[in-house]
């Protein structure tokens, strides 16, 4: 390979990207308020499906850990949602967990996981997350692990609900501790 | 001589130099996301745009990329088009998005891509290259198509997330898991090659 060869070679490959990267730029700026507007509306809805009577949700920060806290009509805090992430069997679960004024679980959803579909997927059903609403951290528990849980894990899926569980309770622990 | 427009091209991609079931490129997004029909669907589509899009480039500026640098060349025009439509459905499919996950802008590295536009796209004409595009693109949409279908209907009992197979069907799971993927794709490769052996003797 001669010097104009190489030369040639490194022109063209820069103008590809430049022009590559150019429109990408212009595609991106046609996108993403429409992709930003998804997410939010996600975000929003899965709030108001943990506490339907909540009116305001507002992003705080509390020693280091992010949650909404939720307002009724009245202005007041009736509950906290925390964000947790954990490692189930396919990979992260990301968890929204709504806990009121008695530290007891208000509600939790996924928000996103990638657990084997039909089976770990599962937990993502209110079959298995309804069975958090009200309990405490004693309670949180899978029914096979200890005589105290409360909680019957998903068939064919023990470790996708284990570690939703565990994590749940670790959250739960955790502000305990710092309040 | 090659002729300028060639319609064999079309055809060649869908049936007789199939990417799933001849060339066999390309299989990881196959197994992946042919659990469901509509993922299937949403990824065959995606994988048409991309491949005829970038075999469209790449045949217009092959006479001007030296040969060193083609590879390089290659991956960023078809990584360019891989988020176009990555952004395209995440804005207006949000649901797709979510489902295909990773294996969306996987596609560039989808070796279906890649050997098109080295073994054809780069020597041939851009019509030619647009046709290959678009069959090879159908070829594979069609053959996901298919492997979707009985692993939905057979794992889920469910088709485009219907239900068809009324609720006191037991579906076999292992349809829905990777095994299933294999197992039904390695049949219609059996299929292929009976099909094919057939039309030689007569």
């Amino acid at each position: 390979m001669n010097k104009k060869e190489f030369f040639i070679g490194i022109v063209v490959i820069t103008f590809i990207c430049a022009l590559s990267g150019y429109l990408l730029s212009y595609i991106y700026k046609i996108t993403m308020p429409r992709i930003e507007k998804i997410k939010k509306i996600k975000e929003n809805k899965i709030n108001k499906e943990i506490f339907p009577e909540g009116v305001n949700f507002i992003e705080k920060e509390m020693d280091g850990i992010k949650y909404i806290s939720v307002l009724n009509l009245n202005d007041e805090e009736i509950g906290k949602i925390f964000e947790v992430k954990t490692l189930g069997y396919g990979g992260y679960i990301y968890l929204k967990v709504g806990i009121d004024k008695d530290m007891k679980i208000k509600g939790i959803k996924i928000k996103e996981h990638s657990e084997t579909p039909g089976l770990g997927s599962k937990i993502t059903e209110n079959k298995f997350l309804d069975q958090f609403t009200g309990k405490t951290k004693d309670d949180i528990y899978l029914k096979k692990d200890n005589p105290n849980g409360k909680i019957d894990a998903v068939t064919g899926a023990t470790i996708s609900s284990r570690s939703v569980v565990e994590s749940v309770r670790k959250l739960l622990e955790k502000i305990k501790e710092e309040k | 001589m090659k002729k300028i427009i060639d319609f064999k091209v079309f055809l060649n991609g869908i049936w007789k130099e199939n990417p799933i079931l001849f060339i066999m490129l390309g299989l990881c997004p196959v197994l992946a996301v042919s659990g469901s029909v509509k993922d299937a669907l949403g990824m065959g589509i995606a994988v048409i745009f991309v491949l005829t899009g970038s075999n469209f480039v790449i045949s217009l500026i092959r006479k001007i990329v030296p040969s060193h640098v083609r590879i390089p060349v290659f991956i960023v025009v078809i990584a360019t088009f891989v988020t176009i439509t990555d952004y395209t459905i995440a804005a207006f499919f949000p649901q797709i998005h979510k489902n295909l996950g990773v294996y969306l802008p996987l596609i560039v590295v989808n070796c279906i891509i890649l050997g098109r536009a080295e073994g054809f796209a780069s020597k041939n004409n851009v019509f030619n290259s647009i046709l290959d595009g678009l069959g090879m693109g159908l070829g594979f949409t069609l053959i996901i198509f298919v492997i979707s279908s009985f692993r939905e209907i057979l794992g889920n009992g469910t088709f485009m997330g219907k239900p068809i197979l009324g609720s006191n069907y037991n579906p076999f799971l292992i349809m829905i898991m990777p095994p299933g993927a294999f197992l039904v794709i390695g049949l219609l490769i059996a299929l292929k090659q009976k099909i094919e052996k057939r039309k030689k003797i007569c």
